[in-house]
């Protein structure tokens, strides 16, 4: 709604007739939505059993960041984790023996996005500094020495990935826009606008082939994306604030989203609308990240009140909470063979769940 | 509670009232003192650089002792003077206002108002080093409240209103429908969430066993059976696992179907290429697959063809596209993969997928042991364990090292030669148990005990063992045409110990032994009935086991090399390279195994090969054994070329190579063991084979327990 308020402001005539347009459009696409609903997701899921119990402990705990971890990823190979820092720094850490195999000085602080390649013999990052830059990882000699930066934008890097190759890397920004640009050269393959606001997550669809993604905004809205043709092919609202993280359900047929606004979301594809909201009235502090387990039944959250709620994602319920962090949960991801769970944390620290 | 203590804490609520340096709360009785609302964090924005000026400059105003500012203080309100210059004297002026009517107020008041002064800085201008929970991130255009969405244009409203409008045409499904098949996808996929679930063997996070990433990397020769009806899932299960997508081409390869395949992996290769090699592959692909007369020419139906000629014109990193869907869900999906999950090849698969946790279930001790070895030091463990071996084993354990531990079987088989050549009973055993650990030795006397069990799975194992024991027996010839299933498998086997070693060269060490044990525990998986159901390593084991006594049934006819060439003849695809080095490995198994016959050792991995020997034993001779042996290294070598172009085998050389040297020494000890096993009468071991008869095992017993 927001965002009609401020096109309204806008003193064009034409951006005033066509809000007017997209506001008829929308109540009428609620329409078409809501006759198609006609169960909830919590009445399909009854007949399945409750999740009771979870032996979920922290394994371990990586100390060496000398200020807020801001965002990882995992190798992979399952047991390499690669960290940026709001100091600067980007570690890459063997999580299994918790040491740390490189530690990379970046020229800003608020290193906002790191990513593996899926070679695992390269890792991106990007934070303030506006661009995001390469370090293929070597035993043998700095890092450093071989970085290069792909692609650069006009607000701060948020969030990075590989598209299931090593040769490219999605971005997203600030700027309100996402990117994919060539790690070879550099160039700009294909950008992505849409957002009214700063792009805070993306998330590729778990499909081999797939060619979507999914961003999440500060404009609240979550977008999903044809890589190909740089096009939004679907949009979900109903966050009342930023839409901090995005996750695809490992079935490809969803998104989950945390926001600000305190709750997760699930928006089912198909289905075109959100179809459960993961929520309680004890937990009223935002959610910086959120993912599934491998299976889809189990998402983890991560809240800035220092926690990890664990959500029964059919039931809608809280399975667990996880506790240990000494300050906010910036960041969350399940291991690629589903074995862990690392999440960072404001605490400075990263700590590995199973 | 006391977590969230910290928190009201930390967002500066209240705060400790005898600590000024930290804002945490601890759980004792320190006592801690509320902040005036007025300093609560909600109640105001953050606060301004010019507030904090007067603050500082009001506390210099001060005395000295009580309000002395710290180090990063000073440095704060020097740079605030140099920054706010214009502002100063007003800064000033309102800092003595301040002090001046702080003077009014009553002592205790005082106190109070300036401890909740300094602490509402301390949340706000934390020193350095101290995370602060209130920090702005500094991100320019995301500021907390309202105006954060930036002004649109026109093209962003003509945008929405496009994609509002295509989102009304879409079609969608009834939400009962959308809900239930993520239902059915979640229950599908819950047995393979570790999370949910517990791992096989165990989760390596929890246990510090890697075994379980060892035997799920990502390309392995035998994959588990979980692994394996994974696949079944959904093409896209199949085709997302490496070890998934090259069981499937070969499987199409057989078929001669497989360009469908390598067409789709080059479209997808392709779509993810950098820039600058688009162009090329481009070409690439349409010569290999779509050009007319190309040498893998896949079949699209004309209007696909059409729509790739003309996007030629203009290639890019989606000119294949259509063609790609066409042949994934025309094709494979549809003809091809379905055919795979019913064929036989996805059956033996299946059949021979490692179990772990039932290997647990059988041999709790044995197996489960050597892992937890691996997993902390496998090298400390292992001296360890030799240590008190004499010095013969020490010197054994120290070439190990020295060779490095991938080798580590070399250094083993050194081992053996020395304890050959003082050719005492006692130190074979010792050496020998050595080498495979002693949980290895344990399943030895263990199964030593139980010859029953053991006959009995003799029995069992043949109807198991594909087609392998059948061809053993014969002769030469009868092995080129069975090695084909059987091979595979025992190469496999081999390569997933090995392809797992590359983690680390200690898990290396580990694996080989283990893959020694795992031969050598074959029988205890046999009594274990391994009918339908395989157990992990321990079926695998039992085919090389196999595979070792088809081996050896021509090597020791004649000599290893007309053998071994003869193997590369009739496999000469990716199969026979693997096959050949485990051969050969084989052979050098077979001679340590000699080497201690008279142990248990030899009793229980041996049972089988021994049976073997003794088979051929009329045949053999020693110095016919030394050749083989001499002549292995380089048959090895020659054979290293094709394996390296196949998937994965270059852990494998490692171990043949490794074992050969050893091997060449062995033939002292080895004449005792071949009477012996002349005493056992040929024929029998013969029927054995053939026939799947209990009799012979017996009599094999017989020869062990004579031995």
């Amino acid at each position: 709604m927001s965002r009609e308020v401020s096109t309204k402001i806008s003193p064009v005539e034409t951006i005033e007739s066509l809000a007017k347009e997209a506001e008829q459009l929308k109540i009428k696409l609620e329409d078409e939505r809501q006759k198609l609903n006609d169960v909830t997701l919590a009445t399909v899921a009854d007949r399945l059993e409750i999740i009771n119990y979870m032996n979920v402990k922290p394994r371990r705990t990586l100390k060496g960041h000398q200020a807020k971890v801001l965002c990882s990823d995992w190798s992979p190979d399952k047991r390499h984790i690669v960290s940026s820092s709001q100091d600067g720094k980007m570690i890459i850490w063997d999580a299994f023996t918790t040491n740390k195999e490189h530690a990379v000085t970046m020229p800003t602080t608020w290193v906002m996005a790191c990513a593996y390649a899926p070679s695992g013999n390269l890792v991106a990052c990007g934070g303030l500094d506006n661009k995001v830059t390469v370090y293929p990882l070597s035993l043998d000699e700095d890092v450093t020495l071989k970085k290069k930066t792909v692609g650069t934008h006009t607000s701060y890097t948020s969030c990075c990935t590989f598209p299931n190759s090593d040769q490219q890397i999605l971005t997203g920004s600030g700027d309100s826009t996402c990117a994919l640009w060539d790690v070879e050269s550099g160039q700009l393959l294909q950008s992505f606008h849409g957002h009214a606001a700063d792009v805070m997550s993306i998330d590729l669809a778990p499909s081999e082939i797939g060619n979507t993604f999914v961003s999440g905004s500060c404009d609240k809205m979550v977008y999903i994306w044809d890589m190909r043709t740089g096009q939004c092919v679907q949009s979900f609202e109903g966050h009342e604030s930023d839409v901090n993280s995005v996750k695809f359900h490992p079935s490809g047929d969803a998104v989950a989203t945390g926001s600000d606004d305190a709750t997760c979301r699930l928006f089912d594809l198909r289905a075109d609308r959100e179809v459960a909201v993961y929520s309680k009235e004890s937990i009223i502090f935002g959610v910086n990240a959120v993912d599934f387990s491998v299976s889809g039944r189990l998402l983890f959250a991560g809240y800035n009140d220092y926690t990890v709620n664990v959500w029964d994602t059919l039931k809608c319920v809280r399975v667990c909470l996880l506790y240990g962090h000494e300050n906010r949960v910036s960041c969350l991801q399940v291991s690629p063979d589903g074995t862990a769970l690392s999440t960072g944390s404001w605490d400075c620290t990263l700590r590995v769940w199973a | 509670a006391l977590n969230l203590a910290n928190q009201l804490c930390q967002y500066g609520y209240f705060f400790p009232v005898s600590d000024t340096k930290n804002l945490t709360v601890k759980d004792d009785s320190s006592l801690y003192r509320f902040q005036s609302p007025y300093y609560w964090p909600w109640q105001n924005r953050p606060p301004d650089n010019v507030e904090y000026a007067i603050y500082l400059a009001k506390r210099t105003l001060r005395n000295k002792q009580r309000h002395g500012l710290e180090d990063y203080e000073l440095e704060a309100l020097g740079n605030l003077r140099k920054n706010l210059a214009n502002k100063w004297d007003f800064i000033t002026m309102q800092a003595e206002e301040q002090v001046k009517l702080a003077k009014v107020l009553k002592k205790g008041d005082k106190i109070v108002s300036d401890s909740q002064e300094r602490a509402y800085w301390r949340v706000h201008r934390p020193p350095p080093g101290m995370v602060s929970s209130l920090e702005q991130c500094p991100v320019p255009t995301r500021c907390r409240n309202g105006s954060r969405v930036r002004k649109r244009t026109i093209e962003d409203c003509k945008r929405e209103v496009e994609l509002l409008k295509n989102s009304l045409l879409r079609t969608r499904v009834k939400v009962s429908q959308a809900l239930e098949s993520m239902v059915q996808h979640v229950e599908t996929y819950a047995e393979y969430d570790p999370l949910i679930v517990n791992t096989q063997p165990s989760n390596p996070w929890v246990s510090e066993d890697i075994t379980y990433w060892q035997l799920n990397s990502p390309l392995v020769e035998i994959p588990t059976e979980k692994r394996v009806r994974r696949w079944a899932l959904s093409m896209e299960e199949l085709v997302s696992d490496p070890t998934g997508i090259q069981e499937f081409t070969n499987y199409l390869r057989k078929e001669y179907s497989h360009e469908n395949i390598r067409f789709w992996m080059a479209v997808n290769d392709l779509r993810r290429s950098s820039q600058s090699q688009i162009q090329r592959k481009v070409s690439e692909i349409f010569e290999e697959f779509l050009a007319p007369g190309a040498p893998c020419e896949i079949n699209i139906d004309g209007k696909t063809m059409e729509k790739v000629h003309q996007e030629m014109k203009s290639p890019s990193r989606f000119t294949f596209d259509a063609a790609q869907e066409h042949v994934y869900t025309l094709l494979l999906k549809k003809d091809c993969y379905p055919r795979f999950v019913r064929s036989e090849h996805y059956k033996s698969l299946l059949a021979a997928g490692i179990q772990p946790s039932q290997k647990k279930r059988f041999f709790g001790f044995g197996p489960t042991k050597k892992k937890a070895s691996t997993s902390s030091a496998p090298n400390p463990s292992l001296l360890q364990q030799q240590a008190p071996q004499g010095t013969m084993v020490s010197c054994g354990g120290a070439l190990a090292k020295r060779r490095g531990s991938d080798r580590s079987l070399s250094g083993s088989a050194h081992e053996l030669a020395i304890a050959g050549v003082r050719d005492t009973r006692v130190p074979h055993s010792h050496s020998q148990s050595n080498l495979s650990d002693i949980p290895y030795r344990a399943e030895v006397n263990d199964e030593y005990g139980g010859t029953d069990p053991e006959s009995a799975c003799r029995v069992k194992k043949p109807s198991v063992a594909v087609v392998a024991s059948v061809s053993t027996s014969e002769d030469v010839c009868p092995w080129e045409s069975a090695p084909e299933p059987r091979s595979r498998k025992n190469s496999s086997q081999l390569d997933s110990c090995s392809s797992s070693s590359d983690i680390s060269a200690a898990v290396t060490e580990v694996s080989d032994r283990f893959r020694r044990t795992c031969g050598i525990t074959q029988q205890n998986t046999l009594d274990g009935d391994r009918r339908g159901q395989s157990s992990r390593k321990l079926s695998t084991a039992s085919f090389v086991e196999q595979r070792r006594a088809s081996v050896s049934v021509p090597i020791r006819h004649t000599d290893i090399r007309p053998a071994v060439s003869s193997f590369e003849e009739s496999s000469p695809a990716i199969v026979t390279a693997p096959v050949s080095p485990a051969v050969a490995s084989d052979t050098d198994n077979k001679t340590e195994e000699f080497t201690s016959t008279k142990t248990f050792k030899k009793s229980s991995s041996l049972t089988k090969t021994c049976s073997v020997t003794g088979a051929n034993a009329p045949i053999i001779s020693v110095s016919s054994v030394t050749d083989d042996t001499v002549t292995d290294p380089n048959e090895q070598k020659e054979e290293d070329e094709p394996e390296a172009s196949c998937s994965q085998p270059l852990a494998p050389l490692a171990e043949p190579d490794a074992e050969s040297p050893g091997s060449e020494i062995p033939p002292e000890p080895e004449p005792s063991p071949d009477p012996e096993a002349k005493s056992n009468d040929v024929c029998p071991w013969e029927d054995e084979e053939t026939c799947k008869v209990d009799a012979p095992f017996v009599k094999t017993y017989a020869t062990l327990g004579y031995l």
